[in-house]
């Protein structure tokens, strides 16, 4: 069916429709959320304020103001609250809202409080919450098939851990946050990390491969039509292949050059592959397999 | 009470009378269409045959649009009409890609601004045009100020091959359930579990 059936937009024609509305905007807010959210999570657990307040600050401003430039009337957000028994978005909204709570009361402690742990705890159990809703909403989508799978929440958990990690590193190496980890260690995680989401990347790929209908059509745009080169030289290249290799020969002795370009790398491919993978996004044709 | 639509493949003949009154009713602006019909050419030279598709908002029983909204302003009334109240909405466009149908229509800012002539609008629009509001989307409702009426929908009525029947599913004896069994009616996506209001005779 996917042979026969063409690919369109608006157009009157019978045929897999691509989706149009989720793309730039959308893809940035799932970035800063899954980096912030990172980064938050690494420097509770590396006790670090400075490196929590840039988390929670990303996380606002980053996603928050993605996310508002989106919205079609933005001054309702709050309306966006209400339904987080059926809505993936509420829930999200509510973990970003209750990260920012906890996030900023521990922060706002003076240093040595005993309470501080306790709150940055709760404030990165909701910063996991907003590091991985991403996936379980675009999973909770059947309409566009290449994201509704299992795999998705799995991608963007391990994507923010990847990001949290750079971050501390890039971070630590810089002297902007104390190294409370000594960097082999962190660098030996950034490259577990690289290897995992490689690894989660190409078993993504793989369950694509064998597949029909509109995941089909969204696979070729990745691998073979407009997508293709950005997805296999930035996002996969760039971004998983190039860092790999780098933090593989570099090891713990990279210099500041090396450990910014691997950040910078890591991060273009960390936008890359989930911008790509919004705007890749088939509807299946009306009729589904049902023959007219 | 359950209002649902059986379209007749068969009988369409693909004038899109349904489509015009359907802007006509609902007054929409230029690019937004609450349903039209898509066509599909299939076979081989010679033998190639065109077969015309009307599409709208299912009302789906399970509407993934309606689990998906952040907001509650996608809700379903008792008689399975699934509508959008725009004072609600703040233009996320979950449900917009939640509908496996692709009948939702994001109505971008500014698109209020200017009409089918320019940034002077007729009368027609003038009015209409307060109905909506940019920045949220909206769909198909299945003309529900006029079903509560007691009238059919616009493009029901106007259809001039009868492609389009407007009913009660519930009612075993209406035209469409009588329809829906006699000829076999089916459901588009019936595998997405979505229980759509709208079925298709072929």
């Amino acid at each position: 069916m996917s042979r026969i059936m063409p690919l369109v937009g608006n157009e009157y024609v019978l045929g897999f429709r691509k989706q149009l509305e989720w793309s730039g905007l959308i893809a940035s807010a799932f970035f800063f959320g899954k980096i912030g959210a990172g980064l938050f999570m690494m420097s509770v657990y590396t006790e670090s304020r400075l490196g929590m307040l840039i988390g929670l600050t990303i996380v606002l401003g980053g996603k928050g103001g993605a996310h508002m430039l989106f919205l079609g009337k933005p001054w309702r957000f709050w309306r966006g609250m209400s339904q987080p028994g059926t809505s993936w978005v509420s829930r999200g909204l509510w973990a970003m809202t209750f990260m920012t709570v906890f996030g900023g009361a521990a922060l706002i402690l003076p240093a040595g409080s005993t309470l501080f742990m306790p709150l940055a705890i709760i404030a990165a159990f909701f910063a996991f919450i907003v590091a991985v809703y991403d996936g379980f909403l675009l999973t909770s989508s059947n309409a566009i098939p290449i994201w509704n799978t299992a795999l998705m929440p799995v991608m963007c958990m391990f994507y923010a851990f990847l990001g949290g990690t750079t971050l501390t590193l890039f971070l630590t190496h810089f002297g902007i946050i104390p190294p409370s980890i000594i960097e082999p260690v962190l660098s030996t995680v950034e490259t577990i990390l690289l290897a995992v989401n490689l690894a989660i990347v190409f078993l993504y790929l793989i369950t694509c491969i064998n597949s029909g209908g509109a995941r089909k059509k969204s696979f070729e745009l990745l691998v073979k039509g407009p997508y293709a080169v950005a997805f296999f030289s930035l996002a996969i290249g760039l971004g998983l292949i190039f860092t790999l290799v780098m933090t593989v020969i570099s090891g713990s002795h990279a210099g500041p050059g090396v450990v910014a370009m691997v950040t910078v790398a890591d991060l273009i491919g960390h936008y890359l592959i989930f911008f790509l993978f919004l705007r890749a996004g088939v509807f299946k044709p009306v009729f589904g397999l049902l023959k007219i | 009470m359950h209002y649902g639509m059986v379209i007749d493949l068969k009988r369409c003949v693909g004038c899109q009378a349904c489509t015009i009154a359907c802007k006509a009713e609902n007054g929409t602006p230029p690019g937004v269409m609450y349903t039209k019909v898509l066509d599909q050419v299939s076979g081989e030279f010679p033998n190639v045959r065109k077969q015309f598709v009307p599409v709208l908002c299912n009302h789906c029983v399970n509407a993934p649009c309606q689990r998906v909204c952040p907001t509650g302003a996608t809700y379903k009334r008792e008689d399975g009409l699934v509508l959008v109240d725009h004072d609600k909405c703040m233009g996320c466009r979950a449900c917009y890609v939640a509908c496996p149908y692709n009948n939702r229509i994001f109505l971008k800012r500014g698109k209020l601004k200017s009409g089918y002539h320019g940034k002077v609008f007729t009368p027609y629009e003038a009015v209409k045009y307060k109905e909506h509001q940019d920045g949220i989307v909206e769909k198909c409702k299945f003309c529900s100020h006029r079903v509560d009426q007691g009238l059919k929908p616009a493009c029901v009525q106007t259809c001039p091959a009868d492609a389009r029947i407007f009913g009660d599913l519930d009612d075993p004896e209406s035209k469409v359930s009588r329809l829906i069994r006699s000829r076999g009616g089916v459901q588009p996506l019936s595998e997405d579990s979505t229980e759509p209001s709208v079925y298709y005779l072929s």
